[in-house]
């Protein structure tokens, strides 16, 4: 198998301002699996794409609530059933007491499932992309701005999302190779 | 920023709205204080300073967490905050109506305060040892001077800014600005000391040095129930004071803030007597978790923790106006629970309602509704002439 | 142009001086860390391992010999190690503040010092965590503390805020280290994609994970920052609480008020600005990087450490007032005796550093001036310092005066203090060198022509 199947297209615009334009055109034109790339994110721009809210929150909540449950049974358990003892004259088990160690935990578990969460909902860590072959899109992390068409997009068609994308006043627009592997 | 065309905006307060407000504050007012009164020629008289301490520590603390509010604004030099300072400016100027409304526990000094019993103090040395605190004239002097301290600063930051409305000069912020360390240096040690006098000495016995922080915590919660309320009073109806929902949600927002803030000052205090277990501190705490008062503190971990900090966590309940509106009231209930867990056990051994206390809390408070609305007769509802007003409606934090 | 900062203006100045772009932000903050070390950098590099290598010699010395080796006796059983592990904490306080609570006041001057915060804060955890390591005695069994199933069915006690020092403590650790990483990532990709050697493009590229700036990655991330923000901020307000607790849940006077938590933590916050600023001043002129922490970054640390400063002052007061209040005999000595004692010369220390010296930040010629805040900043490290020895010194009179005794530091002591600095400039000086010192995308976020309303695109053509 020599012929190589493209993965989409990718346009380059000069600003944030066009690139948030361009993401409106492409919605309204249709495009649902587009993606734009930029150095920081540009205000207004997931409304311009019309994404749906961020999952994280719930990981973040599921984890917290995980993490409480771990801190209040560890101390109850191994303070009243494993190992009874009374020390200071203090309860074998208070809530007063477990309170610092449950709140440490809940916030562990917390934050941990908030950053893996990020990433797993992102299919982060991915060395490689075919975007990556493109030359002019390692500028994507200084000041470049981009917007990429996928091939698997419903809408995509390599000539007539071309045309659209020069009318939408894309530069520099390249037909980017899917890679083998 | 680009300026967008800024909705026509007629800073005053509809007069029919304002009509509606006197005419009930009144009513409210009038009728609270007759069944009150009524209740002190009935011969409660224990029960009268009692609850009128707690009606009368309930608005000074939301008063003082107005000032609070006018005093950060400026020491913060924000600008978001600007759209509803107008609303904090006039509740602070009810702090010389509170120092009028202290006179009966001036009054009640001797029913209210072990400490001012002579015969009291010659027999415990403890109370001797603390006589040069806490006796009579220096209770009075400090009284004295927390009022008028308070009602400088009120009557200063109003007075600028109500000035401002007529000319719009940003020499009015300067100027605000300037006073504003000086201010919250003294308004930090008035209202620690106040708290110290007025709540911590009822048990004369006990101390913590967390106390005026506690007091102070509770403040503020209560003072931005009380600005979420009135926020949401302007801005229902027809409202063209210019106020957007991001303004709401920045009370709503630090309301939520001061909850967790109040919780954090409530549990440390709480927690060290608890853990250290030394019997001159824990019995505070014992009076507060027996005969029946258990159940005020447990409703008050539920009730001022844990049911508000789920229920107004998100931004959609902050945006909301019903859920805010329903949060900030309950939190008003709730800081009514706070203080009567720090004042009523001394009075009473056993949980104990009396309908003086409601009674109380409707006639002072009709009383001083009525002194806040009646400010905004002539005043503009929002300092619209301030130069960072327009930006702090257009600062939605959505 | 620099801007003028005496002028008084309602509306705050640029975040970012000197109208940069997006592309010279890049080129200056990766212009850091891929041109070869210069000599100031090696030179600063001298002091910061001798530092270390002190630091192995007496740890080593100390697991050798003992903890006999220190200056602790009987009555005065905590010492320079818990002295110094309080004061590290503190430092590592200002880091997580400045990025989260910051953060979440919309307090977007944060966005040139953050990532340095952060980078302190994890470096004085690090320092930290190295004194009650350390100080148990049998350094080899440590992990006792750790709730591990074990042949003995042992387990730790959950009644001793010590052990909620080490929940706390290194899920502080953890969770700074987790909030400067995310904030890494981005800057990382840009270093990948700019790196001309294959080593930095493989570091670079697998600390990165593969980040593109996708906008969908980027609204998950923007979340997830949120999130851990408000997460850290109760987080790095707990933390200084529970080491409050070690001392507050005790019965010794002087140790056991309410006030302590609130107290520790503004302590915190003042000591950990301090020591921003005592590595800023420096850097930014190290670096060049006088662009992007400008004079008003400085001057708002002056008086975020001025409010501090007076927080602390309060509690202060209040200790001694509440001492003479309470009408207990213990408690009036302990707080007389910090004042007049065999110890007040620390205690004179202690409040001319953090309550009087810090007025000066008053006056905007002195907050301005970057050789007088350097000074001052400074003298707040000491006092802090000296705080935490004060409180700790209160063992030195305990209940029963036949046990009454001094305390003196021996020489290990000292050198083991003097090499946590060691420690603490050796991580901090690798880290300017080598990771993006200013968080790059964040900055390049609230440039003016970040926003795409700005200004400066309406004149391209039509615009609603």
């Amino acid at each position: 198998m020599t012929e190589s199947k493209s993965w989409g297209l990718l346009a380059e615009f000069p600003n944030p301002a066009r690139l948030l334009k361009a993401a409106q055109a492409t919605h309204a034109a249709g495009y649902r699996r587009f993606e734009t790339f930029s150095p920081f994110p540009i205000h207004g721009m997931d409304e311009a794409m019309e994404l749906p809210g961020s999952k994280v929150p719930w990981i973040t909540l599921a984890a917290g609530l995980m993490g409480m449950a771990t801190g209040l049974a560890l101390q109850w358990w191994s303070g009243s059933v494993a190992y009874p003892l009374v020390i200071g004259g203090k309860p074998l088990f208070a809530w007063e007491f477990a309170l610092p160690i449950t709140f440490e935990l809940s916030i562990l578990f917390a934050s941990f499932g908030t950053v893996l969460g990020m990433f797993a909902l992102n299919k982060l860590p991915r060395p490689n992309h075919p975007l990556d072959y493109v030359p002019r899109f390692k500028k994507v992390t200084d000041d470049a701005f981009f917007l990429a068409i996928p091939a698997s997009d419903e809408q995509f068609d390599l000539e007539a999302s071309k045309a659209f994308l020069e009318s939408i006043g894309g530069e520099h627009i390249t037909v980017v190779e899917e890679q083998n592997g | 920023m680009s300026a967008h065309h800024a909705p026509q905006i007629n800073p005053m307060l509809p007069p029919e709205k304002l009509k509606k407000g006197l005419a009930l504050a009144a009513l409210l007012g009038l009728g609270g204080l007759a069944a009150t009164g009524a209740g002190y020629w009935m011969g409660e008289h224990e029960q009268f300073y009692g609850s009128w301490l707690l009606a009368f520590s309930f608005y000074t603390t939301i008063a003082l967490g107005a000032l609070f509010y006018v005093i950060l604004h400026h020491l913060t030099r924000a600008s978001w905050s600007t759209g509803l300072r107008r609303v904090a400016e006039n509740l602070a100027a009810n702090l010389p109506l509170m120092a009028l409304a202290f006179l009966p526990i001036a009054f009640g000094l001797h029913t209210l305060y072990h400490w001012s019993h002579a015969d009291a103090v010659a027999v415990d040395p403890f109370l001797k040892i603390k006589s040069p605190y806490l006796n009579e004239t220096a209770f009075y002097i400090r009284a004295g001077v927390f009022f008028v301290v308070w009602t400088l600063m009120a009557f200063f930051y109003r007075r600028q800014s109500v000035a401002q409305d007529k000319t719009g000069a940003e020499s009015h912020n300067f100027k605000m600005r300037k006073l504003a360390p000086i201010s919250m240096i003294l308004f930090a040690l008035t209202l620690t000391f106040a708290a110290f006098d007025w709540l911590m000495s009822l048990d004369p016995h006990w101390f913590s040095t967390i106390f005026g922080l506690y007091v102070f915590s509770g403040s503020v919660v209560s003072f931005f129930a009380v600005l979420s309320l009135v926020a949401l009073w302007f801005t229902s109806g027809k409202s063209e004071l210019g106020l957007t929902i991001g303004n709401l949600h920045d009370s709503g927002k630090l309301m939520f803030g001061f909850i967790v803030f109040w919780t954090y000052i409530a549990f440390s205090q709480y927690f060290l007597i608890w853990y250290a277990n030394i019997p001159e501190e824990t019995i505070w705490y014992q009076v507060r978790l027996s005969n029946g008062w258990q159940n005020v503190s447990m409703l008050l971990m539920v009730g001022h923790f844990i049911l508000p900090f789920f229920v107004l966590m998100s931004r959609h309940a902050k945006r909301n106006r019903l859920v805010l509106g329903l949060g900030a009231a309950w939190m008003l209930f709730m800081h009514v629970v706070d203080l009567y867990f720090v004042i009523m056990p001394t009075l009473h051994h056993h949980l104990h309602m009396h309908w003086l206390d409601l009674s109380s809390l409707v006639g002072l408070g009709g009383v001083f509704a009525l002194f806040f609305l009646l400010r905004f007769r002539k005043v503009a509802a929002v300092p619209h002439q301030d130069p960072q007003f327009q930006a702090s409606l257009e600062y939605d934090n959505a | 142009m620099a801007h003028n900062y005496d002028a008084e203006t309602l509306f705050p100045p640029p975040l970012v001086d000197n109208d940069l772009s997006f592309g010279e932000v890049t080129e200056k903050i990766c212009g850091i860390v891929e041109a070869p070390p210069n000599h100031k950098w090696l030179l600063a590099l001298i002091p910061a391992l001798t530092g270390l290598t002190i630091l192995g010699g007496a740890i080593g010395w100390l697991i050798w010999e003992g903890t006999g080796i220190w200056g602790l006796n009987n009555p005065m059983g905590w010492g320079w190690a818990i002295v110094n592990f309080v004061f590290w904490v503190g430092i590592g306080h200002a880091g997580t503040l400045i990025s989260a609570i910051l953060f979440l006041f919309r307090q977007r001057w944060r966005t040139a010092i953050n990532r340095f915060a952060e980078a302190m804060t994890i470096f004085a955890v690090i320092c930290a965590l190295i004194f009650p390591g350390i100080h148990v005695g049998r350094v080899w069994a440590a992990y006792w503390m750790l709730p591990l199933p074990n042949q003995m069915s042992m387990w730790p006690n959950f009644r001793s805020p010590l052990l909620w020092d080490v929940f706390a403590v290194s899920t502080y650790f953890t969770v700074s280290l987790m909030f400067w990483y995310v904030g890494l990532v981005p800057d990382m990709a840009t270093l990948r994609d700019r790196a001309k050697s294959k080593i930095g493009f493989w570091i670079y590229g697998v600390l990165s994970l593969g980040w593109r700036g996708a906008n969908r990655h980027w609204q998950n991330y923007e979340r997830a920052y949120l999130l851990l923000a408000a997460l850290a901020t109760p987080l790095v307000l707990s933390v200084h609480t529970i080491v409050s607790f070690d001392f507050a849940v005790s019965l010794i006077p002087g140790w056991h008020t309410t006030i302590f938590p609130p107290y520790f933590v503004a302590g915190a916050i003042f000591s950990g600005f301090a020591m921003v600023l005592t590595l800023a001043i420096p850097a930014r002129k190290i670096f060049g990087l006088e662009d992007f922490i400008t004079v008003r970054h400085i001057e708002n640390m002056t008086k975020i450490i001025l409010v501090t400063g007076m927080m602390v002052g309060y509690a202060y007061a209040m200790e001694f007032f509440i001492a003479w209040y309470s009408g207990s005999e213990y408690e009036s000595f302990a707080f007389v005796n910090r004042a007049l004692g065999p110890f007040g010369w620390a205690y004179f220390i202690m409040v001319s550093c953090n309550v009087i010296t810090p007025q000066i930040f008053w006056f905007k010629k002195m907050r301005t001036n970057m050789t007088v805040v350097f000074i001052l900043s400074i003298f707040v490290n000491i006092g802090m310092w000296f705080e935490r020895f004060v409180i700790t010194m209160s063992l030195h009179r305990d209940f029963i005066p036949s046990s009454w005794d001094y305390y003196s530091p021996t020489i290990f002591d000292i050198l083991t203090f003097i090499g946590s600095f060691g420690l603490f400039f050796t991580l901090f000086i690798l880290f300017m060198k080598f990771l993006p010192a200013v968080a790059m995308a964040e900055v390049k976020g609230v440039l003016p022509q970040a926003d795409p309303h700005w200004s400066g695109y309406h004149e391209e053509g039509h615009d609603d």
